[in-house]
């Protein structure tokens, strides 16, 4: 363990430094930057395996000069799950990025571009490991600014940089959040290290604890991108190089998911009032089925991408919030369940958006616009982008037989448990976070059918698409790779399941292997068999049987089997892309009946001949939805805070000589008090 | 040898730190900007030579590379620095200050008299040899960072800004025998690269302002 965290650490460091000992010569620069990050990847990838196997927890310490301050790591169970997701997206986002960032060849120091790169994915790593308060904050920091840099990489467009702006703002609001919690237990316990937080000798206060719970979901939530903190979300995710955004949605949010995990269950020891997990449920059900509905709505695959992350945050925290709920009745077993439900959901969304992620970043690099509109065709002309692109779509909308599909299935198990809660409301609530998913699931498989179909189907829209090509293999082998994961992890729930059992059992104390692995390894069932089971192998080799069938049934009945080429039949008219469904055609009847969320306004404006008014020269036809959190919560924010600082303009008159004068005058003071 | 008694070894440290504080007072009253330059370059002389003094006198080694350090960087490289600053800006002389020489001079002694105020409680507790010039160097702070109010060309301000420096160098070897030698070189570090990053921006606002006069950033408010 020592030595492969040591390799880890060694391998991002070396390619921190080495890409910028290149100046010049990005080919150089490329290939150091990502190559050493996909080998740092593969370390990873062992290092999360043994620590998810080893019998203790591995730490490590080393002292600094600074009070309070212990470099200090541990690795865990939960922390070796999340390690092994990030280095899992890290090895196949690096290889794609070996061929993505060519594109940005003499437009962007690519040097500075991979050492960034790196230090992202150590500082993520880190992160995780950090066994120390103070050292969290430290390397938590590292990870917000360094994702700032990287997206504002392509600084000289103004969008870029009000993203970059929104996302830093966002995100220090939530450190400071976090820091509040951090300092609650640091009064209580009088050291930073994690150890003397979890220790149960110091009991919070019950108000304490209670502020210490809002802060923490508050802090992690905006990084998280819950609702109505997740406004940042569709402004940095699309502003990033693709392969950033696939590291930022499908990694990084999923780091505050760990600390969320970490507080609660570790520091807090599973001890909450009923309400917390309630509380936790209910923002679950809110941020996954909001997110789903503005992602639906959206042009800009990349901004589709981020809002339908704040939907997966929203159901992976609908698998803590049961997790918390069953822990406050002491159904350890069900609380465990509940965990596992969500790391398996967590580690499903990383590995299908961070695809999904790389998937339009390939369109991106073969047409040049994020604009849905202008795609269309491409799968004849990308079929292997398109192949991958598919998988993860299928995945994300949890249709069998990929990982989605199982990683829901549990969360939905988990739900359907309430029946043991012995509070009545609890009972009700429940079944409705339940119903909510399942609304947010369909809307998901809507939006992911458009994002799909209107990208990859049909006639292109645009000259971009039809000069598209398919993207260079480096970029295919990194999303081919998620998308074989995509399949096994959904294929292998048996495999997976032990493995992520181990971090729940770390934290309720009892294991769930022998009650959800049920006959013999080919089913799943929540803790009970007879309550349901569930055989991805089975269901796979149905459809495979279907599909054989269907083909059995078409060559017996079906008579000629020769190709046609022919144009296809549009009723008389001749069929161009300027028939085809547009997105925003394609999601207008889920837009009417949600009308009261959208608030959509339509303009329309006809300008007739002079002759005659039955034939119109011009039409133009603008429609909006209203961005309902940024105007009623944060618009009044913003104002206030502008009104505010408008008034103590006053004393900034702009003078240096003031200033110093300021300085000057607070230090004599300040002398003479100490007198 | 044994004319360096420990009491002399003070006392000679004590002047040392008084001629710092007259130069101090020579740059407030000078106008020329060569001369301030060159005051400056003097002050940080007499800086290095009390330093290795004080290094003399207790046998601590790294004072001597400090006081080494302090002469070849204060003295000899940003002096240079600032003189193609001021050769190729062509200004020579303040006309005009925020506060008159006479009234400068006068600010200046109340600061000095309010320096040994301050540290009057304090320099008994210590037991070092070199206590007393705690109050010097403090007083050294405060007039650097006068100069820096006083003054309107950006030049003298860094002037006042290195003074300053030179003030808690000398209360660093005189109240604690130095600060570690790491500390002493980022310090160093620090201020060469604030010497020549305020060697730029003054190039910069010669270039937009047509003026190294500060009072002109006003204009930058909306």
């Amino acid at each position: 363990m020592t030595f492969l965290f040591a390799g880890i650490l060694g391998i991002y460091m070396a390619g921190m430094a080495l890409p910028l000992c290149f100046p010049g010569r990005p080919r150089i620069q490329n290939a150091f930057a990502h190559g050493l990050a996909a080998a740092a990847g593969l370390v990873g990838i062992g290092l999360g395996l043994a620590g998810l196997f080893a019998p203790e927890p591995w730490t490590a310490s080393a002292e600094s000069t600074i009070p309070f301050l212990t470099f200090a790591i541990r690795i865990d169970p939960l922390a070796s799950s999340f390690v092994l997701i990030i280095s899992l997206a890290g090895l196949a986002v690096s290889l794609y990025a070996l061929g993505y960032v060519r594109e940005f060849y003499g437009r962007i120091p690519v040097g500075v571009l991979g050492s960034l790169y790196n230090g992202f994915l150590l500082s993520m790593t880190l992160v995780i490991v950090a066994d120390n308060g103070f050292f969290f904050l430290i390397v938590w920091e590292l990870m917000s600014l360094l994702s700032y840099f990287l997206v504002v990489t392509e600084h000289e467009k103004p969008e870029v940089r009000y993203a970059g702006l929104f996302y830093l703002i966002m995100t220090h609001v939530g450190t400071a959040f976090i820091l509040v919690v951090f300092l609650i237990f640091f009064q209580q316990a009088g050291s930073f290290s994690f150890e003397a937080f979890r220790n149960p000798q110091h009991v919070l206060p019950e108000g304490m604890r209670t502020l210490a719970f809002l802060a923490a979901l508050i802090g992690f939530g905006a990084k998280a991108g819950i609702v109505p903190l997740h406004v940042w979300l569709p402004y940095a995710h699309p502003a990033a190089p693709s392969h950033i955004s696939a590291l930022m949605s499908g990694v990084m949010i999923k780091t505050a998911i760990y600390a969320l995990i970490r507080v609660y269950f570790d520091f807090f020891g599973g001890q909450f009032p009923w309400w917390w997990g309630f509380t936790v449920l209910i923002v679950g059900a809110v941020s996954a089925l909001l997110g789903v509905m503005y992602a639906l709505m959206e042009r800009d695959l990349k901004s589709l991408l981020a809002f339908s992350s704040v939907e997966n945050i929203g159901i992976i925290l609908l698998g803590i919030g049961a997790g918390m709920t069953f822990q406050t009745y002491g159904l350890k077993e069900f609380a465990a369940l509940g965990l596992v439900a969500a790391l398996y959901h967590t580690v499903n969304h990383a590995m299908f958006k961070a695809l999904l992620f790389l998937g339009a970043g390939s369109l991106l690099y073969a047409t040049h616009t994020r604009n849905m509109e202008e795609y269309g065709g491409l799968l004849r002309r990308m079929p292997w982008t398109g192949l991958f692109f598919l998988i993860g779509a299928v995945s994300i909308s949890a249709l069998p037989p990929t990982s989605g599909f199982v990683g829901e299935w549990l969360v939905f198990q988990t739900l359907f448990l309430s029946f043991h809660v012995p509070t009545v409301l609890l009972k009700l609530i429940l079944p409705v976070a339940a119903a909510m998913l399942a609304l947010t699931g369909v809307l998901a498989l809507a939006c992911f059918a458009k994002a799909f179909g209107i990208s990859f189907l049909a006639l292109p829209r645009s000259s971009h698409a039809r000069h598209a090509e398919e993207v260079p293999w480096s970029m295919r082998i990194g999303m081919g790779m998620l998308a074989a994961i995509c399949l096994l992890l959904g294929l292998l729930p048996m495999v997976v399941v032990p493995m992520l059992d181990r971090v729940g059992t770390s934290f309720t104390g009892v294991s769930i292997t022998d009650k959800v692995v049920a006959l013999n390894g080919w089913a799943l069932a929540p803790v009970n068999v007879e309550f349901s089971s569930l055989s991805s192998p089975a269901i796979a080799l149905g459809l495979i049987g279907l599909s054989v069938l269907g083909l059995l049934l078409v060559a017996v009945f079906g008579g000629s089997a020769k190709a046609r080429y022919y144009k296809t039949w549009g009723c008389g008219l001749n069929l161009s892309p300027r028939t085809e469904y547009t997105a925003t055609g394609f999601v207008q009847p889920i837009k009417r009946v949600f009308s009261t969320i959208y608030q959509p306004t339509v303009k329309l404006e006809t300008e007739f001949l002079e002759e005659s008014h039955y034939f119109s020269k011009r039409r133009l036809f603008e429609t909006h939805i209203e961005p309902v959190f940024q105007k009623y919560l944060y618009d009044p924010i913003v104002t206030f805070f502008s009104a505010m600082a408008d008034r103590l303009r006053v004393i900034q008159a702009g003078s240096l000589h003031l200033y110093l004068t300021y300085i000057f005058l607070t230090l004599v003071a300040l002398l003479l008090m100490a007198v | 040898m044994s004319l360096l008694t420990p009491h002399v070894g003070s006392q000679l440290v004590d002047l040392g730190s008084a001629v710092l504080l007259l130069i101090c007072f020579a740059i407030v009253a000078q106008r020329r900007l060569s001369a301030c330059v060159d005051l400056f370059a003097l002050q940080s002389v007499f800086l290095a030579a009390t330093a290795a003094l004080v290094a003399f006198l207790t046998g601590i080694h790294h004072i001597y590379a400090a006081a080494l350090l302090t002469l070849i960087i204060k003295a000899i490289v940003i002096p240079r620095i600032l003189r193609k600053v001021i050769e190729r800006l062509n200004v020579t002389r303040e006309l005009v200050m925020n506060v008159n020489v006479p009234a400068g001079l006068l600010i200046c002694g109340g600061l000095v008299m309010l320096a040994f105020f301050i540290t009057q409680p304090i320099i008994p507790l210590g037991f070092l040899l070199t206590r007393d010039s705690l109050a010097i160097a403090l007083a050294i702070v405060l007039i650097g960072f006068f100069t820096m109010i006083a003054r309107k060309k950006a030049v003298t301000q860094v002037i006042g800004f290195l003074v300053m420096e030179n003030g808690v160098f000398l209360g660093a070897a005189a109240a604690a025998y130095g600060m570690p030698l790491i500390v002493e070189l980022g310090v160093f570090f620090d201020v060469l690269v604030g010497a020549l990053i305020i060697g730029i921006y003054t190039h910069r606002l010669q270039d937009a302002f047509d003026s190294v006069d500060t009072g002109r950033l006003t204009t930058l408010k909306e």
